[in-house]
């Protein structure tokens, strides 16, 4: 796998919380051959499962599918579009940037004149589409229709990139790159690739998903803030430092269990990898872990500056470790892997 | 159905003594005992979950179908209120709230006091304007500073009435007015009027048969104001394939407001919602109610902001997900002694809700080709 | 006083174990030694929950659940420093105010102590009283860097260091008794409990991650027991001259009942009733919304679980010198043997829920 043509194709395609159709028709034909059933469950999940022969441990590896980015609730007199956000957009990073809409419409997100950045809300930005008039912006978006700030990648020095929406969309090319990875290896229990919904606004998808397979082990594929930035939060994870074995963010505590093995499968592989406590973000991984019976929760983490941002920064290497390392770790559950 | 008549008398009746009932959040019963009652007049089959919640069902089509449908229509019964939780030696009570009540909507407050079985009228008292320092009268009185005088004179008097945990909810009137007299003021309309809509629409299918292979179940649920939600363990028990959350929605629709943060209007029609704090509503359902609402001629409206929440938070993620839709009278002046709703709009959200019911056909039809 | 010997020596040992919220497998194997005696059945769930179960031997019985959680509050180390220092973060609620100069245990691969370093005065920054942010601050551990990026690094956990005295008036001082004290009392009244007088199957649930996860830790465990109704025992604020009294219970006086609108109103006045007759010291405290204790996520779990909210007043919440009475603990530990043998709960809350006719099924 190409993982940076994969990558950028996955993040080609907006797809905000809630609306996630298209992104899950493209990953879902990527997905299906390397699976023996695929399903897209209430919420609109998409699972994909890898059938076991029915006596080990059944693992879930999840990475959410949505993006952050704005809905239409309300379009004025003069053509201009009111939002409201979905999932925690930064508005100082958001303010002046090109949008475009799940049409394709072009536009760009501003605040209002005069208003100074701490006081930035949804209610004193719009996007302006360059419509004259109501009349105008009306025949080319409707209420209910979401925005997000216009997707790139691009390569930076060495294996690093940058763009949006990094975040999860780097997760999900990692768990495309397990799948292929597992493919021709046996497995005892059931694989569930689950490419969830709904992360940004409360990690939604994951749980009904998590309560629906009711897995014993569950890991969960995401982006992590960074400490090697000026000025930033003290934070012992480093992009290009390898994958982030999560101990703690703030919505869980990762069971000791999986974080020792995760640690043991990493060095006797000699995958590079990095121990990482988050003290703001939560993840899927929470929600996996408390859902229906519960599951023995983890999560291998993709180290990336200026999350949210249109300009989103990782190291491709951190991703192929992690992909190295989440293989590793569900070969590991196999009997004859241990 | 457009030409359909109402008894508006016999609506309003019911969404009066629905509302001025005592049912703050955790202490529902009067509320129940109201509902039971008309439910034992329908002669629907109904019982009560461990939390609490009321669950009547109908069932259309042949029983013995195998993958009949499932429909869960929810409205909780709980209002705001608040919780006494001191009474001090001159036999005032002081309390904390129960849901989210404005402070500025508390003081000099006519409320009623007890447990639900016997209830003692009191007053939220209020520091005279005399004694109030200038910059004091500008501000919201606050909730530690407010008691509650049911005319009591000491600690032992005042608590043969009430104690330490018990309850409280305003004691408000109902009436109507404006032109028509179609608007209705009432507290508790949050979601007393849902509680209606559903008893009525209980009453108009009990007795057709024309709603494919489906059961519905409509629950009058506990604890929405807390967000404990006994809608979830409703949906726990049910595992609907569908569920409609009939609610109300802040709106401001008020001189004064920008455009941009009206929500939606009064006498526009019900509300369907796109997004809310807790949930984001899916586009087939949306689209599928919109266009029912323009075949059958209902008035519907998008709300147009995105603020608040409701059990529809967490139906929707009960179980392995349940797709959700949240109808909501729009109200003025929410969570106080005296909220605004259009009679209008009531009528669109109980005629939606059977149009739903009596189409749902043809939504399951759609979705499961998808 | 042999029971109340006991219990103390019970409540003692099981604090003194190390139970940090994520890090509860450090204390398992003795946790199983000092409750598991008294029950015919344990396990552990995926969560890390300990489930003891004792059966009343009768057949389609209902499932009472007690539950108190056994994680505690603690430290997590972030970055191995020079000069043998390390920087933590908070697991659970901490107060800064007690930390400067506080006696610490880092569990590594090895376990051993340090001490949280003051910054003198002359280093200081900012007005007088300020006090730093707990990024800010460091663990003065002795050794040298090597040696910790070995047995300590990022992501072990810290525990304060723990100490048990006796005060006067029967009250006694220490770390953790948030909630173990709770559980020790709850273990101890289920234990003493006859069989025959079980009013159905009992399962303790010692649950974990109450500290942090929004107290969702309890959820697994009984969404897999499914009990008929449950019983959460937590501390609770206890009177003190800087708290507001209506937020307080009087330590002394026996155990607390909350009255909530996030509880079952009549399982609450159940307890109530119970109390009274069988004179046990109680008093009421009103926590409108909501209890901040297990309570809330018990009781939505499935069809949803009926439960009451009870406190063991305490003194200096979440500090390494937490203060409780014995006799409070001891009213406490009757209260759960009446409430697991009340025939009149059982038979009030023990049916079992169906929709209609039709059996539930829930998932996996």
């Amino acid at each position: 796998m190409n993982i940076y043509k994969e990558l950028k194709e996955l993040c080609l395609v907006p797809s905000v919380s809630g609306r996630e159709e298209g992104i899950r028709g493209l990953i879902k034909k990527k997905i299906a051959p390397l699976a023996d059933e695929v399903y897209i469950d209430a919420l609109g999940n998409l699972i994909a499962v890898k059938k076991g022969s029915g006596e080990g441990a059944s693992v879930m590896l999840c990475a959410h599918m949505d993006e952050i980015g704005f809905l239409t609730t309300f379009i004025d007199v003069d053509g201009r579009i009111r939002v409201s956000n979905v999932g925690g957009i930064g508005w100082a990073a958001a303010s002046y940037s090109k949008v475009v809409s799940e049409k394709g419409v072009k536009g760009v997100i501003v605040p209002e004149e005069k208003v100074k950045p701490n006081d930035y809300s949804s209610s004193n930005f719009y996007i302006d589409i360059g419509a004259a008039s109501k009349k105008e912006a009306e025949r080319k978006v409707s209420i209910g229709e979401f925005f997000v700030v216009t997707p790139t990648v691009d390569r930076l020095l060495g294996k690093r990139i940058c763009g949006r929406p990094l975040d999860d969309r780097i997760g999900c090319t990692v768990l495309l790159g397990i799948a292929e990875e597992l493919f021709s290896a046996k497995n005892d229990g059931d694989i569930y690739y689950v490419f969830s919904v709904q992360e940004e606004v409360g990690c939604r998808g994951s749980k009904t998903a998590a309560f629906a397979f009711a897995p014993e082990y569950s890991l969960c594929f995401d982006v992590t803030a960074t400490g090697d930035t000026p000025g930033c939060e003290n934070m012992a994870c480093r992009v290009g430092d390898g994958a982030a074995i999560k101990i703690k963010d703030s919505s869980v505590i990762c069971h000791a269990e999986i974080v020792k093995k995760l640690v043991s499968i990493a060095e006797e592989n000699k995958i590079k990898y990095q121990r990482e406590i988050l003290t703001r973000g939560g993840t899927d991984t929470s929600s996996m872990q408390l859902s229906g019976r519960g599951s023995v929760a983890g999560a291998l983490s993709v180290p990336t500056r200026y999350i949210h941002s249109g300009v989103e920064l990782c190291d491709l290497g951190d991703a192929e470790a992690c992909i190295a390392l989440g293989a590793a770790f569900v070969k590991s559950l196999s009997e004859g892997n241990r | 159905m457009a030409n359909k008549i109402y008894d508006r008398e016999k609506s309003l009746s019911l969404i009066k003594s629905l509302s001025l009932a005592f049912g703050p959040t955790g202490c529902e019963e009067p509320v129940v005992e109201l509902i039971e009652k008309k439910l034992e007049t329908l002669s629907v089959p109904f019982m009560r979950d461990r939390m609490g919640n009321i669950i009547a069902r109908l069932r259309f089509g042949d029983i013995k179908v195998e993958g009949r449908r499932k429909i869960m229509v929810s409205a909780h019964m709980d209002e705001v209120g608040f919780m006494i939780n001191e009474v001090d030696d001159k036999g005032y009570f002081h309390m904390d709230t129960v849901g989210g009540i404005d402070g500025s909507v508390m003081a000099g407050r006519k409320v009623l006091v007890g447990d639900g079985k016997r209830l003692t009228c009191g007053v939220i008292a209020s520091t005279a304007i005399h004694h109030k320092k200038k910059d004091e009268r500008s501000k919201a009185e606050k909730l530690e500073k407010l008691y509650i005088d049911i005319g009591a004179t000491d600690r032992e008097s005042a608590k043969q009435y009430a104690d330490i945990g018990s309850f409280v909810a305003f004691d408000s009137e109902f009436y109507t007015f404006g032109k028509n007299r179609s608007f209705i003021k009432s507290k508790a309309l949050d979601d007393r009027m849902g509680c209606a809509a559903m008893l009525e629409v209980i009453e108009a299918l009990a007795d057709t048969d024309v709603c494919g292979d489906l059961d519905v179940y409509f629950c009058f649920t506990v604890r929405e104001e807390i967000g404990l939600s006994g809608a979830l363990t409703a949906a726990n028990l049910i595992r609907p394939d569908l569920a409609l959350v009939l609610e109300t929605t802040a709106v401001g629709d008020i001189e004064g407001a920008s455009p941009e943060k009206r929500v939606a209007e009064l006498g526009e029609g019900v509300c369907i919602s796109l997004m809310d704090r807790s949930t984001i509503y899916g586009r087939a359902e949306i689209d599928f109610v919109l266009s029912l609402a323009r075949q059958e001629g209902i008035a519907l409206q998008v709300k147009k902001y995105v603020s608040g929440g409701n059990d529809a938070g967490s139906i929707h993620k009960s179980g392995s997900g349940v797709k959700t839709v949240a109808l909501s009278v729009p109200t003025r002046y929410l969570h106080s002694p005296s909220c605004v709703a259009n009679f209008e709009d009531y009528l669109a959200q109980r005629d939606i809700v059977e149009a739903i019911i009596r189409k749902s056909n043809e939504y399951f039809s759609d979705v499961t080709l998808s | 006083m042999k029971i109340r010997e006991e219990l103390k020596n019970k409540i003692i040992s099981l604090c003194s174990m190390t139970s940090v919220s994520g890090f509860e497998g450090i204390c398992e194997d003795d946790l199983v030694v000092l409750i598991g005696g008294g029950f015919d059945e344990h396990y552990k769930d995926r969560v890390g929950n300990h489930v003891f179960v004792k059966r009343c031997g009768k057949a389609n019985a209902p499932r009472i659940l007690v539950d108190a959680h056994y994680d505690e509050i603690g430290m997590m180390v972030t970055e191995v420093c020079d000069g043998g220092f390390l920087k933590f973060t908070n697991i659970g609620g901490i107060d800064r105010a007690i930390l400067a100069a506080s006696d610490v245990v880092i569990h590594g691969s090895e376990t051993f102590d340090g001490v949280i370093a003051s910054t003198p005065p002359h280093l200081r920054q900012g007005e007088e009283g300020d006090l730093p942010e707990i990024k800010d601050m460091i663990i003065d551990t002795g050794m040298d860097k090597e040696y910790l990026l070995k047995t300590a690094p990022v992501g072990t956990p810290v525990t304060f260091r723990k100490r048990y005295t006796e005060l006067l008036g029967g009250q006694i001082s220490g770390a953790s008794f948030d909630n173990k004290a709770c559980a020790a009392a709850a273990a101890y009244g289920i234990e003493r409990a006859e069989r025959e007088r079980l009013a159905g199957d009992v399962y303790l649930v010692l649950s974990a991650y109450e500290e942090t996860s929004h107290m969702g830790g309890i959820s697994p465990a009984a969404f897999d027991i499914e009990p008929h109704y449950a019983m959460v025992v937590d501390v609770n604020l206890a009177d003190c001259p800087a708290a507001p009294k209506r937020e307080t219970v009087t330590l002394g006086e026996g155990v607390s009942i909350s009255k909530s609108a996030a509880t079952d109103k009549r399982l609450t006045e159940a307890t109530e009733r119970l109390c009274k007759d069988k004179d046990i010291a109680f008093s009421i405290i009103a926590a409108a919304s909501s209890t901040g204790t297990n309570a809330a996520s018990l009781n939505i779990i499935r069809a949803g679980v009926p439960v009451v909210d009870v406190g063991l007043p305490l003194k200096n919440m979440h500090t390494y010198n937490e203060v409780i009475s014995l006799d409070d603990a001891l009213t406490l530990r009757r209260l759960i043997e009446e409430f697991v043998c009340s025939r009149e709960l059982a038979e009030e809350f023990g049916r079992t829920v169906e929709l209609f006719d039709e059996e539930v099924s829930y998932g996996k």
